[in-house]
């Protein structure tokens, strides 16, 4: 029951926020607030309780929640990294819609909680294309801007590219097993892990933006701040490494391949794509996609404990950059990084900051540090490609990390007093995760990790050195890059080759001119053919029946008329000739009868002689008729 | 109780047409108060339907012509329970809906009231016979209403879909009296005809019999490449009667799949299943695809029912396979393909009907007329995106209750064309999408400065349909258990027939 409640709570009080659309943004932040807090609240006490959930669906569908010790440190991310998003988003966002947006936000809450529960794959779907949904309308807030509706679609149409590889993976589990639950995944064998496997992983890579998805996640920066704050950063997207670190333990070696061969590549691709970037939230938003890839990475050679750390250290951190982003976009009205420069407006904002960024880009002591070397560790245990993936992949995370740092809060020119908020929105939302970011450096104490390995019943991948020291140079050189990129180009991906690098590679122009427009001039071609072709195969067939109607008409006026007419004529002549025919036969029996009865007359005439012989013969000879006539008779 | 359900709404048809002095409002009120006696009557008779009891409940039963085993017999599964349960909610909504054309007000609410009894009599009827007359009964009421009451090319239209659909309909007779013929003694009761399997092991007889139904309903329901009679028939016909169009009449024709070609000849049926589950494949893709086609917003509508018509039919064609050992599945497939009749004619249904308000505030249907409405017109552009939502098959939402289940049962039995029929949600996502964009969102145009919101009637009845899509897809269990009562005996009558014999 507690388990329900923390995925209905949000959930319904998101809509019950939108109908009331309370007008000051007070009473909306404070609301939202309380129900955040409420459902962090009910998250730990679900968990403290062990609760699970079950609802019958009926024909043997049930919607189970249930929580595994990795999935309980899932279910507390959302509503903590939400409230402070949330509640700062309410403060300070531009005002129509508002409470649309802030109940919007609650709602994916709820959603994202649904998927962190379920122990079914139905369960799964629903929670899966609930948040998708969610991103669309969140996406697409600001909906008098035709750009920002489409680039909604793009992130509900690619994300649901992946839902179908959910669905599929759904019908061969239940189709192979009979069951729905996440644990008969580990059940399957030969073709149905084969087609499950795949579907999972491409369900998960759409919604974690790998490639080659990820160019949806680019055109959600579209969306608000506090939107790219929570879902593009935090919590939807880590919905795609939540599964697989949830499903691939049960799926085998297969899916783990897979897994890791995709996020290696993103980890890579992400990273350059990030760094080649001269807008901070897709800057941002590359980072995101590599960071994703990275736990894929984690979680494919088999530590789904350490891609879990990952998550939760990038979560922190990523969303508190994603929160200065905005507020660099606040004072300056653009998301160009060589003319955000906002550090002598923010003073305090530039210290805090720090730390989210050294985390970013991996440096000890931080948590997100500590994270990034166990993935090295456990790609290391795994594959030497994906080893080297990871450690570019740092080495690319920590020069994208210095650039965003140096090109946001340089000194730069004076900013408008009017455009900054009041300090404690400025301050206590950043300060909030600042601290937590700081606080998951405790990770580097070895007995604070190998306790929570144990209590989670994980594995921590073996440390080593000569690799920590690779690793460890390679941020060193990136980092450098960063700061020599953000001094010497600081308008690297403005109009050059490395934007068109930057814009993911150019997958978008793929997606767009390979899938999108081919779809959409297939639909029209059909649509053609529909009205002309197949419609008049029933035209034809109605012309054709009107043909034959007609040739029938023609028929019936030609031949049948004509056959009425000769009928007429036959009957004429057959009329005449009777009528010749018949003047003489009637003519002619009467007389015919007249003659013989005449000519008989005369033979009976001729019979009587007189003589009484003649009679006595004549009798006899008529008996004797009449005996041979009777005898034959008898 | 189920005959006055048929009965009243038909009184209440011949009322209206001899009362000439009834004013237009007086029409209005009293064709919604007669068209909820059935609904209330339906929902007494749900109460009284035991779900553990035998196949046809309520059953009542009047000789007619006993020579040729014709009867009035009416009687309810949890099929033609849910179905009717649908229609019944369906009218009530359509004939409340303010009319678009105000004109022979009368009469128009007296066609829509014959039409509830004929569609009433169709999904309750347990006489071949007798649904035959309902069948074309239907046709006739469509006809009228099409003919009068719609706008543009209304006379064509209406004759098309008339003729058309007559065809099909002309069809289905031959099948019931080959199929009726081959009963000794001779009798057009459904229950018999379900119990004697009277085409088993019969041949090419069964297989024409089985085409003749199969050929009539799929043009009903519609499905490709017999569906081109719909769009003209939506696009000019008025937002109501669409809705009814698409809500009820179309369910005419996968229900009756089900009750004939499924219930009454399993064998012959099985041995096309396979063909007809492509058959319902071509319908979901080309159905999506060319929805996506569409300019115009009610056609794209309309192009999504074959698509999703195409689902049901996939279900019903799956849960008709015979293969060992699948029953659960293919008792989910069938289960969902009834559910999905139910979700779409209260989505599809809405959808319409939200068409018909937008046609009587702006006399176009073309989408790029259109733009920014949510602007002046937020709670239809909110019942919009929760009907298109529901369309496209958003968990929560109605239509996925019967997606899911339609998939994961036909993919036991169908593997390949479930898999690929999966696109179909990918196209359908993406049409309604780009719908909502061109409609609701960007830019107005200043033509539309002045579109008016949905008014209190019109938003009661969307909030009421909508509640229950709603219900549908968060707590179906009631419904699926109605449902289960019927699929169950139906596929599981389907296993106990050996394959072969």
């Amino acid at each position: 029951m507690i388990l329900a409640l923390v995925v209905l709570l949000p959930t319904l009080a998101g809509f019950a926020l939108i109908a009331a659309a309370p007008d000051r943004r007070g009473e909306l932040a404070l609301a939202a607030g309380f129900i955040l807090g409420a459902t962090l609240a009910l998250a730990v006490a679900a968990i403290l309780t062990g609760d699970t959930l079950l609802i019958v669906w009926g024909s043997g569908i049930e919607l189970a929640g249930r929580l595994t010790p990795l999935s309980a440190i899932m279910l507390i991310l959302p509503p903590l990294v939400a409230l402070p998003v949330v509640v700062r988003g309410a403060l300070t966002e531009e005002g129509p819609g508002l409470p649309r947006m802030v109940g919007l936000l609650l709602v994916f809450v709820g959603g994202m909680e649904l998927v962190v529960i379920a122990d079914d794959l139905v369960t799964l779907l629903v929670g899966w294309e609930v948040i998708g949904a969610a991103s669309w309308a969140l996406v697409a807030h600001r909906w008098r801007d035709p750009d920002a509706v489409t680039s909604g679609i793009w992130a509900f149409v690619v994300t649901r590219t992946g839902d179908l590889g959910l669905f599929l993976a759904l019908m061969a589990t239940v189709a192979a097993t009979g069951s729905t639950r996440l644990n008969a995944l580990g059940e399957l064998t030969g073709m149905p892990l084969l087609l499950v496997s795949a579907g999972l992983l491409v369900s998960a890579a759409a919604k974690a933006a790998q490639a080659p998805f990820s160019p949806w996640l680019f055109r959600a920066m579209d969306g608000p701040t506090p939107v790219s704050a929570l879902l593009h950063s935090a919590t939807l997207v880590a919905a795609g490494a939540y599964l697989v670190l949830r499903a691939g333990p049960m799926l085998g070696d297969g899916f783990g391949a897979g897994a890791m061969a995709v996020g290696a590549t993103t980890a890579v691709a992400g990273g350059i794509v990030a760094l080649l970037n001269l807008h901070a939230k897709r800057l941002l938003a590359g980072s995101t996609s590599a960071h994703l890839g990275l736990m894929f990475v984690a979680a494919g050679a088999g530590y789904p404990g350490v891609a879990l750390a990952h998550l939760v250290t990038h979560a922190a951190m990523k969303s508190a950059l994603f929160i200065e982003a905005g507020t660099a976009h606040e004072l300056r009205g653009t998301y160009a990084l060589d003319r955000l420069a906002i550090g002598r407006a923010v003073p305090v904002l530039t210290w805090m900051t720090l730390l989210p960024t050294l985390a970013l880009a991996g440096i000890p002591p931080l948590g997100a540090a500590w994270s990034k070397e166990k993935i090295a560790g456990a790609a290391h245990d795994a594959s030497t490609l994906a080893t080297i993936a990871v450690v570019v992949g740092g080495a690319l995370s920590a020069a994208y990390a210095m650039r965003f740092y140096v090109a946001v809060f340089s000194p730069g020119p004076d900013v408008d007093p009017g455009r900054i908020p009041s300090r404690a929105v400025l301050i206590l939302p950043s300060a909030f995760l600042a601290v937590v970011t700081l606080a998951l450096s405790v990770l580097w104490i070895p007995a604070v990790p190998n306790t929570i390995a144990d209590r989670l019943g994980v594995a921590l991948p073996p440390g080593s050195l000569g690799l920590f020291a690779a690793s460890i140079a390679a941020i060193a050189a990136g980092a450098v890059l960063g700061i020599v990129i953000a001094r010497r180009r600081a308008d690297l991906g403005r109009n050059d080759t490395a934007a068109a690098l930057g814009d993911w590679l150019g997958l978008p122009w793929l997606l767009e001119n390979a899938v999108a427009r081919p779809a959409v001039a297939l639909a029209r071609v059909l649509a053609r053919i529909d009205d002309v072709l197949v419609d008049r195969g029933v035209h034809l067939g109605a012309a054709l029946s009107r043909t034959i109607a007609h040739v029938l008409a023609r028929i019936d006026d030609t031949v049948v008329d004509r056959g009425v007419r000769l009928v007429a004529a036959l009957s004429r002549w057959l009329a005449n000739a009777g009528d010749r025919f018949g003047e003489w036969a009637t003519d002619s029996l009467p007389r015919l009868t007249a003659y013989l009865v005449g000519a008989a007359g005369g033979g009976v005439r001729r019979t009587q002689t007189g003589l009484s012989h003649h009679y006595f013969a004549i009798l006899v000879a008529g008996l004797a008729v009449a005996v041979a006539v009777l005898s034959y008779g008898a | 109780m189920l005959t006055l359900a048929i009965l009243v709404p038909f009184v209440g048809a011949l009322v209206l047409v001899t009362a000439p002095g009834l004013r237009a409002t007086t029409s209005r009120a009293l064709a919604v108060a007669t068209a909820a006696v059935p609904l209330a009557l339906l929902c007494f008779a749900w109460s009284r339907f035991s779900l553990g009891g035998t196949d046809f409940q309520l059953v009542e039963e009047m000789a007619w012509v006993p020579a040729l085993g014709v009867a009035w017999r009416v009687g309810v599964d949890g099929v033609s329970l849910a179905l009717s349960l649908m229609t019944g909610v369906l009218f009530v909504a359509t004939i409340a809906w303010p009319m678009e054309q105000r004109e022979r007000e009368r009469q128009y609410y007296a066609w829509f009231l014959f039409l509830e009894a004929a569609s009433l009599g169709l999904f309750l009827t347990l006489d071949l016979l007798v649904f035959y007359v309902f069948f074309d009964l239907s046709l006739v009421g469509m006809f009228f209403l099409i003919g009068r009451w719609g706008h543009g090319e209304r006379q064509a239209a209406a004759l098309k879909f008339f003729i058309y659909t007559f065809v099909g309909s002309l069809a289905i007779l031959l099948a019931i009296i080959v199929l009726v013929l081959r009963t000794d003694p001779m009798t057009f009761d459904m229950r018999v005809l379900i119990a004697q399997q009277p085409l088993a092991g019969a041949g090419p007889v069964a297989t024409l019999v089985f085409l003749g139904f199969v050929m009539g309903f799929a043009i009903k329901a519609p499905l490709f490449p017999v569906h081109t009679w719909l769009p003209p028939a939506h696009v000019n016909a008025p937002g109501p009667a669409s809705a009814i169009l698409a809500g009820v009449l179309l369910k005419m024709g996968t229900y009756g799949m089900v009750r004939m070609p499924l219930q009454m000849m399993r064998e012959t049926f099985a041995a096309y299943a396979l063909p007809l589950a492509v058959v319902a494949l071509a319908s979901i893709l080309w159905g999506a695809f060319v929805a996506l086609g569409q300019t115009s917003i009610k056609r794209r509508i309309a192009y999504t029912s074959v698509n999703h018509m195409g689902y049901a039919v996939l279900g019903i064609a799956a849960a008709g396979a015979l293969v060992a050992g699948e029953e659960h599945a293919r008792q989910l497939a069938l289960t969902g393909a009834v559910v999905e009749m139910v979700a779409h004619g209260l989505i599809t249904g809405t959808l319409f009907l939200l068409a018909g308000s937008i046609w009587a505030r702006a006399d176009t249907y073309e989408m790029d007329r259109f733009g920014g409405l949510a602007g002046v017109a937020p709670k239809l552009t909110a019942a919009t995106v929760v009907a298109a939502f529901a369309s496209l098959g958003l968990p929560g939402l109605a239509g996925f209750v019967a997606e899911v289940q339609i998939f994961i049962g036909a993919f036991a039995v169908f593997p390949w064309v479930a898999a690929v029929g999966l696109v179909g949600i990918l196209i359908t996502a993406a049409l309604f999408l780009t719908m909502l964009l061109q409609v609701f969102f960007g830019e107005r145009p200043v033509e539309r400065n002045a579109f008016a919101d949905v008014g209190r009637v019109e938003g009661a009845v969307l909030l009421a349909i909508l509640a229950l899509v709603v219900v549908i897809g968060v707590y179906p269990a009631w419904l699926l258990d109605l449902v289960n009562a019927a699929t169950d005996s139906a596929v599981v009558g389907t296993a106990t027939v050996a394959p072969g014999g």
